[in-house]
C-alpha cells in the first residue's frame, strides 16, 4: 500500500507544468467551494445563535395552572430611534431565586435600568433617547445578551404595580408582547427569529446544491487529464482496486489541501461578513465561525465528496483498459431524467403555507437536484439539433462536442443554469420596496433582509457559476490539448476554435438558463403572495447580463491557455 | 515537364533551440509531383525541416519559397490560411476529431475555407470509395480501425487540393502489412492529385514508396545509400 501511495504521489508531483496547472484548478476550485460551503453552513448556525441569544426577551407565559410557579412579570417594547430598533425589558420580580439570563451581570431592582454598550453611549449623547429608558443606571448588558453587536437593548427593573407591568399591549404583536408572568427569563426563540433561521435554511440549499455540482466538477477535472495515464497503468497490469485507490488519494489529496485553502479563504471574509446588515445590524465574529465540530466536519465532508466523485468519474476506466483509449459515440441518455424534473415541478403546486418547512425545503433541495440531472440529457440534445443543423466549421464543431460529451458541457453551464434557478425562484419573492419604515416597521425592516439575503445568495451563486465555468473551460482546452494543437497546425484559426469553445457553451448556457429561471418560478409560486415586483424582474435581468458576461468573460480569461497549447510546434500524444 | 517545376524549397534552414542545434543549413528543392522521403534517426532534426517546411515554425534564418512565393516571413495569420489552404498533413495519430463522424471529419477543411456544409460533406464523401472506406462515413474515429483511420486522414490532407502534402510517420503506429498499404494508397492519392509528398520516417520500409530519400543527421541534409537525386541540392553547403 505505501509504495501505491509512493507512486501516486511520485504521478502528482511529475505531472509536469500542465499536470500542475490542472492540480491547481482542481485545488482552487475545492478552496472556492469549501469557503462557500462553510459560508453555507455558518449561515444557519448564525441565525440559530441570534435566535438562542434573542430567546431572553421573548417571554413564554404561564399558562393557568402554572401561575403559582411565577416568579416575574415581564413585558417587552420596541421602538426606533431612526432606523435602528430600541428594546426595553421591562421586569418585575416576584420571587427570588430568578436565574440570570447569559450576558445580564444582574437583575435590576424597580427603578433600576441595565443598558446595552450601544444604547449606553447613545443615551448619552442624546437626552430624547434618555428619556425612553427611565430609571437608574445600574449595569451593562453584555455580548451574550444582545442579537447582534450595537443592537440597543435596555432592561428596566418595575415594582408588579406598575402601569406598564399590567397593561394589555395593542399594536403591533411584534413591537411589544403584553405582560405576562415567567417562571424564568429563558425565553423562547421569537416567531421573527424562527422565520429568519427558515429563511437562512432556503438560502443554504439554494448555495450547496450548485457548490455540491462545482465540487464534483473538480474532482472529475482531475480524473479526466488522468484518464489516459491510468488506462496505461491499467495495461501494465494495476488492479482496478489499485488505480481506483491512486486517483482517490490524489483526488483527495489535493482536496484536503483546497479545503484548508478554503478554511483560510473564510477565515479572512469573517471580518468582511460581520458588516453585512440583517434585521437591523451586523454579527458577532462568533456567529460567523460555524464552530469547530462543523468545521471539522466540512473539512472532512469535502475531501470525502471529491473522492467518491472521482470514483464515479473513473468508472469507464477501470472497466477496461481500453476503456478511454478508443472514443465511440456514447450511449445516449435516458428520458427518464426529465420526467423526474417533470415529477419535481407538479409537485411544487402542493406546497403552500401550510406545509412545514421540511416539506418545502425537501421538494426544492429535489427540485433543483432535479434540474441537475435533466441537464446533461437536455444539452444532448441541444447538440444534436445544433450540429444537424449547423452550417459553419465552430456551430459543427461545438454541436458534435455537445453530443460526445453533454455532462462536461453541463458542467460547465451547470452553475450558470442552476443560478438562473435561484435567480427565478428568488425573483417571484423580491418584494418592491414602497413600504417605509413609518407605516410599517417590522415588515419594511423583513423585506429589506429579505432583499440582502437574496442578494447574497445571487451574488455567491454567480461566484460559483462564474468559477466553476472559468475552470471547466480551461480544464477543457487541457483534456483537448492535441486535437486543438493538431488543428491549429493544420491551419485552423485560433478564432474558429474560439467561436467554438464559445457556442459550446452560449448555446446550452441560453436553453438551460432559461428553463432554469422558468423552473425555479415555478417552484416559487406557491409561495409567492406579492405579484412579481419591479425589483424582482430587475433583479431577474441583471443576473441574466451578469451570467452570460460571466460565462463569456471566463471563456475569454482561458484563451491565452488556448493559444499556449496550440503554440507547441510538435504536439506529441501524452 | 511539370515534374520539374519547382513546387517548395528550402535555402539555409537554421534552427537551434536554446543550445541545441536542430537545423545547421539545410537547402532542399521540392518538384511538382515528387515524393521525397526524409530520414534520419530521433533527433536529427527531420520533423524540424518538416515544420519549417510547412510554415508550422519560423526558421532562425534561411528561407522557405512555396511555388515562387517566400513564405518563412509570413505572419501566423497568413501561414494559417496557407496551412490550411496549400498543404495537407497526415501525422501518426490523433489528428482526426473524435467527436466527428469520418465524413465531416474529412469536411472539415473545406468548410474552414468557406464552403458550405452540404457541398463540403458531398465532396468529402467523394473520398470514400477511391480509398476503400465505402459505408463508413457515419463512423466516429475511434470506431474505424488504425489503418482506417490513416486513409480518412489522407482524405482530409487531400480534399483541399494541396500542392504539398506533410506526412510524419504516417504509417507509425500500424502495423507492417497496413502500414504498407497506407504507404501505397497515400503516394498514389498524392500524385493522383498533383500534389507533391514529403514524409518524415525512420523507417526505410516506408522510405522505399518515394522517389527520392535523403536523410538528415545533427541537422545536415546527407544523401541516403543512393548517390544524391536530382531533387537534392546543396548538401554540401557546410
Amino acid at each position: 500500500m505505501r509504495s501505491l501511495f509512493d507512486l501516486t504521489w511520485r504521478l502528482l508531483r511529475g505531472g509536469g507544468r500542465r499536470g500542475l496547472l490542472g492540480s491547481s484548478l482542481t485545488l482552487a476550485a475545492v478552496a472556492v467551494s469549501t469557503a462557500l460551503l462553510l459560508f453555507a453552513v455558518a449561515v444557519n448556525f448564525a441565525f440559530a445563535g441570534r435566535a438562542e441569544r434573542g430567546a431572553w426577551r421573548n417571554p413564554v407565559p404561564l399558562t393557568g395552572t402554572e401561575t403559582g410557579q411565577a416568579r416575574a412579570v415581564q413585558a417587552v417594547r420596541t421602538g426606533f430611534v431612526g432606523d435602528r430598533a430600541l428594546t426595553v425589558v421591562h421586569l418585575a420580580v416576584l420571587a427570588p431565586g430568578l436565574a440570570l439570563p447569559p450576558g445580564v451581570p444582574r437583575l435590576p431592582a424597580p427603578g433600576e435600568v441595565l443598558l446595552s454598550p450601544a444604547l449606553a453611549e447613545l443615551a448619552a449623547d442624546d437626552p430624547s433617547v434618555a428619556a425612553r429608558v427611565p430609571g437608574r443606571r445600574a449595569g451593562t448588558i453584555g455580548d451574550e445578551a444582545l442579537v447582534h453587536p450595537g443592537e440597543l437593548v435596555a432592561l428596566a427593573g418595575h415594582t408588579p404595580g406598575e402601569a406598564i407591568m399590567t397593561a394589555q399591549w395593542k399594536g403591533d404583536y411584534r413591537l411589544g408582547p403584553s405582560a405576562s408572568k415567567v417562571a424564568d427569563l429563558t425565553g423562547a426563540p421569537s416567531s421573527d427569529a424562527t422565520a429568519y433561521q427558515a429563511l437562512a435554511a432556503v438560502a443554504s440549499v439554494l448555495m450547496v446544491v450548485p457548490l455540491l455540482v462545482f465540487g464534483g466538477a473538480a474532482a472529475r477535472l482531475t480524473v479526466a487529464r488522468r484518464d489516459r495515464r491510468l488506462s496505461s497503468l491499467r495495461l501494465v497490469g494495476a488492479t482496478p482496486g489499485q488505480v481506483v485507490a491512486m486517483t482517490v488519494a490524489e483526488a483527495v489529496v489535493t482536496a484536503l489541501a483546497g479545503a484548508l485553502c478554503g478554511l483560510l479563504l473564510y477565515a479572512a471574509a469573517i471580518w468582511p461578513l460581520t458588516g453585512v446588515r440583517i434585521a437591523g445590524g451586523g454579527w458577532f465574529a462568533s456567529d460567523i465561525w460555524p464552530g469547530v465540530l462543523p468545521v471539522g466536519a466540512v473539512l472532512l465532508a469535502v475531501p470525502l465528496l471529491v473522492g467518491l466523485s472521482a470514483v464515479v468519474g473513473l468508472r469507464r476506466v477501470v472497466v477496461g483498459p481500453l476503456g478511454v483509449a478508443r472514443r465511440q459515440t456514447p450511449p445516449g441518455m435516458r428520458f427518464v431524467r426529465v420526467l423526474v424534473l417533470i415529477a419535481c415541478l407538479a409537485a411544487t403546486p402542493l406546497l403552500g403555507a401550510g406545509v412545514s418547512l421540511t416539506v418545502v425545503v425537501a421538494v426544492l433541495s429535489a427540485a433543483f437536484l432535479a434540474v441537475n440531472l435533466a441537464g446533461p440529457w437536455v444539452v444532448g440534445v441541444i447538440g444534436r439539433i445544433t450540429a444537424a443543423t449547423a452550417r459553419r466549421p465552430a456551430a459543427l464543431l461545438a454541436g458534435r462536442r455537445l453530443v460526445d460529451d453533454p455532462r462536461s458541457a453541463w458542467r460547465t453551464v451547470s452553475g450558470v443554469a442552476l443560478t438562473g434557478f435561484v435567480a427565478g425562484f428568488i425573483g417571484l419573492l423580491t418584494p418592491s420596496a414602497s413600504l417605509s419604515i413609518e407605516n410599517d416597521p417590522m415588515t419594511a425592516w423583513l423585506l429589506r433582509d429579505i432583499r440582502t439575503g437574496t442578494l447574497i445568495v445571487l451574488v455567491v451563486s454567480f461566484l460559483v457559476a462564474i468559477v466553476s465555468a472559468g475552470i471547466t473551460a480551461a480544464s477543457s482546452i487541457l483534456d483537448r490539448r492535441q486535437t486543438y494543437a493538431l488543428l491549429r497546425l493544420a491551419g485552423t484559426d485560433l478564432a474558429v476554435l474560439d467561436r467554438a469553445r464559445l457556442l459550446e457553451t452560449l448555446v446550452p448556457l441560453t436553453v438551460m438558463g432559461g428553463g432554469s429561471i422558468a423552473a425555479g418560478v415555478c417552484c416559487a409560486l406557491p409561495f409567492a403572495r406579492l405579484t412579481m415586483s419591479g425589483t424582482g424582474a430587475l433583479t431577474l435581468l441583471v443576473c441574466v447580463v451578469a451570467g452570460f458576461a460571466g460565462v463569456i468573460a471566463a471563456g475569454a480569461a482561458s484563451r491565452p491557455l488556448l493559444r499556449s497549447v496550440t503554440a507547441d510546434p510538435a504536439p506529441r500524444p501524452d | 515537364m511539370s515534374s520539374q517545376t519547382v513546387v517548395l524549397s528550402g535555402t539555409g534552414l537554421r534552427k537551434s533551440f536554446g543550445p541545441t542545434v536542430a537545423l545547421a543549413g539545410v537547402d532542399l528543392v521540392i518538384h511538382r509531383g515528387e515524393a521525397l522521403a526524409i530520414m534520419g534517426p530521433s533527433g536529427s532534426g527531420k520533423s524540424t525541416l518538416l515544420h519549417c517546411l510547412a510554415g508550422i515554425m519560423k526558421p532562425d534564418s534561411g528561407e522557405v519559397h512555396l511555388l515562387g512565393e517566400r513564405i518563412d516571413r509570413l505572419g501566423e495569420r497568413r501561414r494559417s490560411a496557407l496551412r490550411r489552404t496549400r498543404f495537407g498533413f497526415v501525422f501518426q495519430f490523433g489528428q482526426l476529431l473524435p467527436e466527428l463522424p469520418a465524413d465531416e471529419n474529412i469536411a472539415l477543411p473545406l468548410m474552414l475555407g468557406g464552403l458550405p456544409r452540404g457541398q463540403a460533406v458531398r465532396r468529402a464523401r467523394e473520398w470514400f470509395g477511391p480509398l476503400g472506406l465505402a459505408g463508413m462515413e457515419g463512423r466516429r474515429p475511434g470506431e474505424l480501425s488504425g489503418g482506417q483511420a490513416q486513409r480518412v486522414a489522407i482524405a482530409r490532407a487531400l480534399v483541399v487540393r494541396p500542392a504539398v502534402v506533410f506526412a510524419d510517420e504516417p504509417t507509425g503506429a500500424l502495423d507492417q502489412a497496413t502500414g504498407h498499404e497506407t504507404m501505397r494508397l497515400l503516394v498514389e492519392a498524392t500524385r493522383h492529385n498533383d500534389a507533391s509528398l514529403v514524409v518524415v520516417t525512420h523507417d526505410p520500409q516506408v522510405a522505399r514508396w518515394c522517389d527520392h530519400v535523403i536523410e538528415v543527421r545533427d541537422g545536415r541534409v546527407l544523401p541516403y545509400a543512393t548517390p544524391a537525386p536530382a531533387s537534392m541540392a546543396g548538401t554540401e553547403g557546410r
